[in-house]
């Protein structure tokens, strides 16, 4: 398993469980999942809510612990880690985007982006370079010395894609990346992940409810009661 | 960039800075004001102890203070006074005599503590013209004049303007008596001390007990208190082969300096309360402060940030309030205590405290009432942010970015 994982899977689960409990009643999230991704695919999860897809991002990503299962991630396994090793493998791998946007609300636009590369000790001059290179990306030069409340949620959107890709990290995961954006928007920004998937070869892993996105995807994984109901390549 | 979030952090949650720093700086602003009062009501006390009786520094004959006696002289004294004021720190010097004897005005006798006293120095050291409350001081030559205690004069039914008779033995074991006109009555505040003080010139005593040139004690008083020790170690080097003992007050007055320091104690007590009360205030606003902002945490986390880098985020944006807080703190504690020393607060009635009368409490300024408070602050808002930063250390990412 781990060899194969280490030529060309940068995701692989075996059995990945995960049961919360609400009220004391045990709720099956996850119900043993095996799933491969390999580098460079652009991977949609879909299935109805509570379907088990953002538990599932957040197991893959090392967000959350799974109640029983392994999970390797560029050939490591998250659960052998610990707290700052785990950090600092996120950091260096891993790029997120959240529906929520989750952008530091006391840092501008260039250092909520820039944020991650100084985590991981780029120089200053790079990182001011890396930062106006990926605001002209996602189309919002002249943005960089606001903080996130004075953007609309398109452009807080596009900032948190910025932050997750400039450190150009190998998986790009993305949790319902276009539920608040109107709907020009999101087709924009999907059309700009879809065009740095192919020119960079980053593993983008969707989960979403938008038709669009399914459309774009090369893989469409459904999700129903904590289980793969479907797995088809495109 | 871990510094950069807490400062923006600080400025960001300003209602939550201003509690978080309200309680720190009242907490600072009661500990610099406890420490103030408490060392001014000291500090008076130890002032007005050693001035009125004790002075700073006593040099007797080697065991007198164990064993006082009429024999156990310091002969030659006035040229140990040149050696004492001599030395650096000493404010002033002053002689006494020492006799127990019999006194007696009219048909009324009672045991009396005569002491000797060069009434210039007595009243430059000592400012013994302060205790007399009726009539006047002694005159500054010999003539045969007797100030006495309040409590004496009432025994004896005495007034200014009688004359006491005294009756004890010499040095050389003669018979001692003669007659003093009483000229004035004295109130040391200490009331056994009055029930049998009877002042003399240092010179009659010495003639009545037959001690020419000798004196039992030199009171000393140094500039500053705090320079007591090093006064005291001058001394003891100066006097190193001479048959004298040098002993400070709080070896002098044991029993109230040991009163003192349990009292002290006492307020120490009162000051680990108000810590202890500083401590929970910041306790309870850093919790909040880190509850309110898991989703952050979370975030941060998320995007690679250490669980030791956010323990170190919630430390400095405590410890950079504490410090602003001090800043505020020590200003409030200089003013508050700088007024107190002036005005000072005025009990309703009269306090007693080791035999002294106190009317008025003043505070003091100095160095103990800022480094005092300002490591207490420093040190609780530091170790009570401990919890909520390993807490926010160990929030589990996904859970806490589902917190609203």
């Amino acid at each position: 398993m781990m060899e194969q994982t280490q030529k060309t899977d940068v995701i692989v689960t075996e059995g990945v469980t995960k049961v919360y409990t609400a009220d004391g009643i045990p709720v099956n999230a996850l119900n043993g999942i095996d799933l491969t991704i390999q580098s460079g695919e652009f991977t949609a999860l879909v299935g109805p809510s509570g379907s088990g897809k953002t538990t599932f991002l957040n197991i893959i990503s090392g967000l959350d612990n799974p109640t029983a299962g392994k999970v390797w991630l560029a050939g490591k396994i998250l659960s052998e880690m610990g707290g700052n090793e785990l950090s600092d493998f996120r950091r260096d791998n891993i790029g997120f985007i959240f529906q929520a946007y989750n952008l530091i609300p006391v840092l501008t636009v260039e250092e909520n982006i820039e944020y991650i590369m100084l985590l991981a000790g780029v120089p200053k001059a790079e990182r001011h370079e890396r930062v106006l290179a990926m605001l002209e990306v996602v189309g919002l030069r002249g943005v960089a010395d606001r903080t996130p409340t004075q953007l609309s949620g398109g452009q807080q959107q596009r900032v948190a894609i910025a932050r997750a890709m400039v450190s150009e990290p190998a998986i790009i995961l993305a949790d319902e990346p276009t539920a608040n954006l109107d709907s020009k928007t999101g087709a924009d920004l999907l059309e700009m992940m879809r065009h740095l998937n192919g020119e960079t070869g980053m593993t983008f892993i969707f989960s979403t409810h938008d038709p669009m996105v399914m459309e774009n995807a090369q893989r469409l994984i459904t999700l129903r009661d904590g289980q793969i109901d479907s797995d088809k390549a495109k | 960039m871990i510094l950069k979030i807490a400062f923006r952090n600080i400025f960001r949650q300003k209602r939550r800075t201003i509690l978080t720093a309200l309680a720190m700086i009242v907490g600072f602003t009661l500990l610099s004001l406890t420490i103030g009062l408490s060392d001014g009501a000291y500090g008076g006390i130890i002032e007005m102890f050693t001035r009125n009786r004790t002075g700073h520094i006593q040099v007797h004959r080697a065991g007198y203070l164990d064993k006082p006696s009429l024999y156990e002289t310091i002969d030659g004294y006035a040229a140990i006074g040149e050696t004492i004021q001599g030395t650096a720190g000493v404010d002033a010097w002053t002689p006494r005599v020492y006799a127990a004897g019999l006194g007696s005005v009219g048909e009324k006798s009672t045991a009396v503590q005569i002491i000797g006293v060069d009434v210039a120095r007595e009243i430059q050291a000592t400012r013994f013209n302060n205790k007399v409350v009726e009539g006047r001081v002694l005159g500054e030559a010999a003539s045969h004049e007797a100030v006495i205690g309040k409590g004496l004069a009432k025994v004896l039914s005495a007034k200014v303007g009688r004359e006491i008779v005294v009756f004890s033995q010499g040095a050389d074991g003669s018979l001692a008596n003669d007659m003093y006109k009483i000229v004035g009555i004295a109130e040391s505040g200490d009331d056994p001390t009055d029930r049998t003080a009877c002042y003399l010139h240092i010179e009659d005593a010495q003639e009545l007990f037959v001690l020419p040139g000798r004196a039992h004690e030199i009171v000393v008083i140094v500039s500053k208190i705090n320079q007591v020790d090093k006064v005291r170690n001058a001394f003891e080097a100066k006097f190193n082969n001479s048959p004298l003992d040098v002993a400070p007050w709080q070896v002098i007055a044991k029993s109230f300096y040991r009163a003192m320091k349990a009292d002290q104690q006492g307020d120490a007590i009162a000051r680990w309360v108000i810590m202890l009360i500083v401590a929970i205030g910041v306790l309870n606003t850093v919790l909040m402060s880190v509850l309110e902002r898991t989703r952050e945490y979370g975030v941060l986390k998320a995007v690679g940030t250490k669980p030791t880098q956010i323990f170190w985020l919630v430390i400095c944006e405590v410890v950079v309030i504490a410090l602003g807080s001090i800043c505020v703190g020590a200003l409030l504690g200089i003013f508050v205590n700088y007024v107190l020393s002036i005005y000072g607060i005025t009990y309703p009635e009269e306090i007693t405290y080791g035999g002294m009368k106190f009317k008025t409490l003043y505070a003091e300024v100095n160095i103990r009432c800022l480094i005092i408070p300002a490591i207490t602050v420093l040190l609780s808002a530091a170790v009570v942010s401990l919890f909520p930063a390993i807490k926010a250390a160990r929030i589990m990412p996904a859970k806490a970015m589902r917190t609203h």
